[in-house]
């Protein structure tokens, strides 16, 4: 079947392709990491390797005793569950209050939820700074939080969600049954939105952990920093080390890969399917 | 169980008014179909009984007591939903304990509860399993279970059987009303098929358009349809209706194409009327005095035989008990019983009464 062995072999060759931009974009992912167990003599060698030759720890050694590298991730991690909880609880409760009590003046408030989505939040960083700092709460967790509390993308997801796969009859037989208002949100709203809850969790996590102009500015002493604003003090700090940045790079993808290996069947339900109709 | 009473109910969205003073009262234990076609309110009185709409004036009265501010939890009522609102993340016997977990029973009572429903209603091996693993029957005997549980005063039901099909339909009927006989609860159930409100209810009550058309016992409706919508609505094939004209001192009408019919009952009418005939009520007996019908189709479904046919210009149905052969296009006389006629008012269709009869 000659149509057949064509098909096959163009098959194949797509699949070739597909490979080639894979490895393409993980490429630097990889060098990273590799770099990481690299000596830094062999870090500047020409063409790079891939495989370290003398593949070392002590670069992680050095990351992990010799800058304050753990206080930074714990930083980070305290800052993004922080944000991550806040993110979650407000857009579930105004998601469900939105897209179930649809009232004009609630819905005057999610448009208006809406707009703070349009400002970029580089232009009202600055004023918030001063608030923060007028409450004293610079270098603190609790500064770095008031801006990552709510989502307003979160809102209008959950919001679709409660929309699309919650039926009303579901709330009025509950509220038939004797349940109360919270009581319904609690026991049947909440576990029907597991799904988007947890996939906008993973994106609060990241939008908190990746994040680093707010930390920068609130976060002015060295062990207040977050993680992303330690990494780039390496550079002025210890003259582009590249092997030890390397390390602490490698070093802190571990968290944010494991919260999206855990959570990752739920963020690909969560974003893709929004209605859950038998 | 308890009496439930409608007194001058309106509802309102907006400024569209969709139930204009609705009243009809339901004996304690009885079975009330509300029937009428889509959009005529009917589902909006079940709400408001349930309590999840707002009452804009009147009073629904369950055992006498006004219940109009109470609380949807307080009315001691059970509502049973056309898509069954079953809770998609709980047990069939998690769905059916709800409301006495709410009650906050203790774990013993719930279950004893629960069995007792699912022995009733034969579903007992489902009760460990998910909504989303069951059949569309399963899950209406689930919805069903899920509102005895509770042994609530009165059953609401909202075209609970409109989403399984024609054969599982029958049987649920069938199911629906031996609980009720065994329950003895008062029901209230909300139906655009006809045929179920006709085979199930005590009562049924008809309405259109935001308003009750006829209230009474199912034969009695089929029998003396208050007016030309009931008739119609009432009874499947539905009733024929022709144009016809009579003459004072004169027992016949008159059809459009001159065929006439002696009614002796209507010897005292005058003027122009529309004639309902049920499909059932005609015969043919190759009597040729009858009326010309001619024949448009034939549908035989093996125990009866149904004609499509024409008479004056007008369609007619023809239904009748037996094998009948016939062909297209055929002239057929058809001959009817006097006493099953019906006269409306050619206007508002209401039905014409003749006294000296």
């Amino acid at each position: 079947m000659p149509s057949n062995t064509r098909r096959r072999r163009v098959n194949a060759l797509i699949d070739i392709g597909l490979m080639a931009i894979c490895i393409l974009l993980l490429m630097p992912l990889l060098l990273l990491i590799a770099n990481g167990f690299k000596t830094p003599e062999e870090m500047l060698t020409w063409p790079p390797t891939l495989l370290p030759r003398e593949p070392t720890l002590d670069n992680f050694h050095k990351v992990f005793t010799e800058t304050l590298l753990l206080r930074w991730i714990f930083n980070s991690l305290a800052f993004a569950i922080l944000s991550t909880i806040a993110i979650v609880a407000t857009s579930a409760l105004a998601g469900y209050i939105i897209g179930k009590f649809p009232f004009r003046t609630v819905n005057v408030i999610f448009v208006l939820f809406l707009a703070t989505a349009i400002i970029p939040f580089e232009v009202y960083m600055i004023p918030l700074y001063f608030q923060v700092k007028a409450l004293g709460a610079l270098n603190s967790i609790g500064g770095l939080l008031i801006g990552y509390l709510v989502m307003s993308f979160g809102i209008f997801l959950i919001r679709q969600n409660v929309i699309t796969s919650i039926p009303d009859e579901l709330l009025e037989a509950a509220r038939i049954d004797g349940a109360g208002e919270f009581w319904i949100f609690r026991y049947i709203a909440l576990p029907l939105l597991k799904g988007p809850l947890a996939a906008l969790a993973v994106l609060a996590f990241f939008q908190a952990w990746t994040t680093f102009a707010w930390p920068i500015i609130v976060m002015t002493r060295k062990t207040s920093f977050t993680i992303e604003v330690g990494l780039a003090n390496f550079q002025s700090a210890y003259t582009v080390e590249l092997s030890l940045l390397s390390a602490a790079s490698a070093a802190v993808m571990v968290p944010s890969v494991l919260a999206f290996v855990l959570l990752r069947r739920h963020f690909v339900e969560g974003i893709a399917a929004s209605g859950m109709k038998e | 169980m308890a009496s439930v009473e409608i007194k001058d109910l309106q509802k309102s969205f907006g400024d569209v008014e969709t139930l204009h003073g609705i009243s009809f009262s339901i004996p304690d234990g009885a079975f009330v179909a509300l029937v009428g076609p889509s959009g005529c309110g009917k589902s909006t009185i079940l709400r408001l009984i349930a309590g999840l709409e707002e009452i804009t004036s009147g009073e629904v009265l369950i055992d006498g007591r006004v219940i109009n501010e109470e609380e949807s939890k307080n009315r001691n009522i059970a509502m049973v939903f056309q898509n069954y609102a079953l809770y998609p993340h709980m047990t069939v016997a998690q769905n059916m304990g709800f409301s006495l977990r709410l009650l906050k029973k203790s774990k013993s009572e719930i279950d004893q509860a629960v069995r007792d429903a699912a022995e009733i209603l034969g579903i007992g091996e489902l009760l460990s399993r998910y909504p989303k693993q069951l059949s569309g029957g399963q899950r209406q005997r689930v919805a069903m279970g899920r509102a005895i549980v509770r042994q609530p005063q009165v059953f609401l039901f909202d075209e609970p059987l409109s989403n399984l099909d024609a054969k599982l339909r029958v049987q649920m009927r069938a199911e629906l009303k031996s609980l009720h006989r065994r329950l003895g609860t008062t029901t209230i159930y909300v139906t655009h098929d006809q045929i179920e409100a006709m085979t199930m209810a005590d009562i049924v009550v008809v309405m259109r358009e935001g308003r009750v058309e006829q209230a009474g016992r199912p034969l009695d409706i089929y029998d003396n349809p208050a007016n030309q919508f009931i008739a119609g609505f009432i009874g499947s094939p539905a009733m024929n209706f022709l144009p016809v004209s009579t003459q004072m001192g004169s027992a016949e009408l008159v059809f459009a194409d001159g065929q006439t019919l002696a009614v002796a009952k209507y010897t005292n009418l005058a003027g122009s009327y529309t004639l309902g005939m049920r499909p059932e009520h005609l015969r043919s007996n190759n009597d040729t005095r009858g009326l010309q019908t001619t024949i448009e189709s034939i549908e035989q479904t093996g125990s009866e035989t149904l004609l499509q046919a024409t008479l004056a210009g007008q369609p007619i149905t023809i239904l009748l008990r037996e094998r009948f052969n016939v062909e297209f296009g055929e002239i057929l006389p058809v001959t009817v019983d006097q006493a099953v006629l019906e006269l409306f008012d050619i206007e508002n269709g209401a039905r014409i009464d003749v006294p000296n009869h």
